[in-house]
Formats: C-alpha cells, structure tokens, sequence
C-alpha cells in the first residue's frame, strides 16, 4: 500500500478525529514505528501548544491545586487515593490497588536495599576520607620539614651535626641540622621502636648542662624527625636518651644517640 | 533542548512534589483555558483540569523531551481528557446536556461565564482565524468539540474525503501561519 493514504489519515488522527477501521489501521501503522507519519502527529501538538500559548492564561480555581497537591502527598505516603466509583469499576480498581501496592511494596523493597548498600559505601567512603585525610596531613608535615631544612641550609650560619649510636642501639644514626638562632631539625634513622612504657626524648646541653628538646616519635621503618626550638645560647652536644613515656625534665635513662663534642 | 518545563517533569519523574507544585503553576493557566473551551462547564473544567494534571504526575516518566516540547506534551493530554469528557457526556444523554452547537452559538446563557469567553476569544485571537473558513470549520469541530470525522462530515454535509482533505489543508496552513507569527 502506498503512504499516501496515511499522509490523509495522519493530520485527521492527530485530532482525534479518525474513527472506524482506519483509526485501527492507522495505529497499526505507526505501531510500525513510521517515522514520517510520527512526525506529523508531533508537528501537530506542537502547533496546537503555539495555540495555547498565544492565547491568555485563565488561571483555574485555586481548590484544584490544593485537591492535586493533597492527592499527590497521598500517594507518596503509600495511602492509594480510592474514589467512590460505579461498582462495575470496582474490580478494575481493586485489581489496579494490586498492582499499585505490589510495585509499593517491591519500590520499597528496593528501596530498602539500596539504602543498606548505599550505608555501606557511605561508610567505607568515610574511612577512605579519614585515612586519606590523616595521610595528607602526614605529608603536610613532612613537606613543611623538608622546606624548613632547605631554608635552613641556605644560611650559612647552619651546621649539620651527626649523631652517633651510643649504649644499647649502636646501629642508630641521626643528623642535626642546626642554627643558632633559629633553631633545627634532627632526623633519625635504625633506632629501635621504644619498648611500651618509654619514649625517645631529645637534649641540648650546654655547658653540661641537659635542657630537655621535645619527644622523638618513630615511624615503622625506625625513622623519626622532630623540629628543634632555638636555645638562645650555643649547644655543645645533641642526644637522645631512652625516657619513661611523656618525658621527663632531667635525662634518667640510656643515650641512645649522641653527638661528638 | 532542555528547558524548565523538562526539568520539572523529570524531577515529577523521580517523585519530587515540589517540582510538581511548580508545573501545574506554570502550566495550568495555560491548560485551563483550552478545557474550558472544550467542557464548557467550570465545574467540569476544574474536575478534567485535576485529572490531566494527575495524569501527568503518574505518567512523567514517559515524557520524552526529544519527541515534543512540555507544553505539547501537556495540552495534548489535556486535550485528549477534555474530549473524552465532553463524548461521555453526550453519551450519557443528550436529554440534559445542551447539544454543542446551541451551547457555542452566540448570545447563550448557559456555561458561557466570563472565563469561558475570554477562552473563545484567546483561541480565535490566537491564529484559526486566519485559515479559511471551511478549513477552520472542520478543525474546531474535532479539536474543539470532540467530533470525529464521520460526525464532522454529517454536521457540514460533505463527503468524508472532503472533510480529510479540509483536516490535512487546515493543519497545514495552520503551521505555516504560526511559523509566521513566531
């Protein structure tokens, strides 16, 4: 058959005006998926929606929003808005209710597992965030160390001072670097983790004299770094001893590193 | 092209009573009129006008805003509700509901409150009136008044093929005329 007789048969449909067999025929048409028959029905709404919206706006009654908005709130709380019908429409609607309740029902369902899915990544995404978090402030750390080093050595009123492994860790190794004003850096190496009720305490004596310099905290690998305030005086050596864990004022235990006088 | 109006339908899609709130301001104004128009009675255009927009929030997630645009989407519905109305009540009797052309003529009392007739006026304003007059005839009998073309060929006593003939022209001139206005 050839289109011709759809190209009549479209405009009248798109007016639902087309009626008898040929409405049958022509839906079966474009069932078909015509694209060119679909495009006159489109074309058609279109300029029928130019018609409306050349024309004045009539604003409706304002109960109909409110009736709308009540029915919809309804809904969404899962109560199926049952109106008095005829009673040859009650099974429909008592099997639509069915099918209402039932998609509700698995929604819900669905719902219910997504959510627990979706507390499980929330989670997990906020371990992620933390961990992330605490290594970023790790390395913030370490960066402002390494500049601080840099501004340091540029001086050259900066000495580097090595430290030597002393007593019960001779392996340990450490470098200071030192200005007099300005205080410094110490960096360890191969010193062994402290046992549980000690830490690493560090030391500028001068003149004899030991002033305690703040805890060495160590990393995994036997690694530590530790910023140095300035003394306002010259120190003759750096060490490390083992102290009871929080520090103590006047060096109690075993140096563990040491610089030469 | 994504405009407000796809949005909002989208977002109805999704459940959003808010999104919905918005639609039905920004559209009803619109809608109101043509189901007036087309119903007649305002009792029974705020009855069709509270269907089409329920309709609507049920059956967001079939909107394809490739195929038309939301004002499209939205007067073909209410179009389509509107004319199932107005054919079920012919059915119901024709006895207590006054026959279409006696209601639409001029001078009438009954179901032509100031809103109504703003609603003529706005359509004829709007660009029919710029098709000839047979060609306008037929369309207004089927988009306006819910007849179908045998009835419509009854109602102007001419063959069926003159009233498709007329429906094809009509729509035609109808776009070309709208393209112009535009």
């Amino acid at each position: 058959m050839s289109h011709e007789r759809f190209d009549d048969l479209a405009p009248v449909y798109a007016l639902g005006a087309l009626d008898g067999d040929e409405a049958v025929e022509f839906e079966r048409h474009l069932a078909g998926g015509c694209e060119r028959c679909q495009a006159v029905l489109d074309d058609a709404h279109e300029a029928f929606a130019t018609l409306a919206r050349s024309g004045e706006r009539v604003a409706p009654p304002p109960h109909v929003r409110e009736a709308l908005m009540e029915r919809v709130g309804a809904a969404s709380r899962q109560r199926l808005p049952i109106e008095r019908r005829r009673s040859w429409l009650r099974w429909a609607g008592a099997t639509a209710a069915c099918v209402v309740a039932a998609s509700a029902l698995t929604a819900a369902y669905v719902a219910a597992r997504y959510e627990a899915r979706l507390g499980v990544m929330a989670r997990e995404t906020a371990r992620l965030r933390e961990g992330l978090l605490a290594h970023e402030h790790a390395l913030e750390q370490q960066l402002a160390a390494t500049r601080a080093v840099v501004d340091l050595l540029r001086d050259p009123a900066t000495r580097v001072v090595a430290l030597r492994g002393a007593g019960p860790s001779p392996q340990a190794t450490g470098r200071v670097v030192w200005h007099p004003s300005a205080g410094g850096e110490v960096f360890v190496a191969n010193l062994p983790a402290p046992p549980a009720d000690r830490t690493y305490e560090l030391w500028t004596i001068a003149g004899g004299a030991p002033k305690p310099a703040g805890l060495l905290a160590l990393d995994a690998t036997g690694r530590g770094t530790a910023r140095l305030e300035p003394t306002g005086g010259p120190v003759d050596v750096f060490a490390v001893t083992l102290e009871p864990a929080g520090g103590t004022s006047a060096p109690t235990g075993p140096i563990v590193l040491a610089s030469a006088k | 092209m994504k405009t407000l109006g796809g949005e909002l339908i989208r977002r109805m899609a999704a459940g959003d009573r808010e999104a919905f709130g918005r639609f039905y301001d920004r559209y009803a104004p619109l809608v109101h009129p043509l189901v007036l128009r087309i119903v007649r009675d305002p009792t029974d255009a705020a009855d069709v006008l509270q269907e089409v927009f329920w309709a609507a929030w049920q059956a967001a997630t079939t909107y394809d805003e490739d195929r038309g645009t939301p004002e499209a989407w939205i007067i073909m519905r209410a179009r389509s509700r509107a004319i199932d109305r107005v054919r079920a009540n012919r059915r119901r009797g024709e006895t207590f509901v006054a026959p279409v052309e006696d209601a639409a003529g001029p001078g009438e009392a009954g179901g032509a409150d100031p809103a109504t007739r703003a609603a003529d006026r706005a359509v004829v304003r709007a660009g029919l009136e710029r098709l000839p007059d047979a060609q306008r005839e037929v369309i207004e009998l089927a988009y306006y008044e819910g007849l179908t073309q045998t009835e419509i060929a009854e109602r102007v006593k001419q063959p069926l093929g003159t009233v498709k003939t007329r429906i094809r022209l009509g729509l035609e001139r109808l776009r070309e005329v709208l393209k112009q206005a535009t």
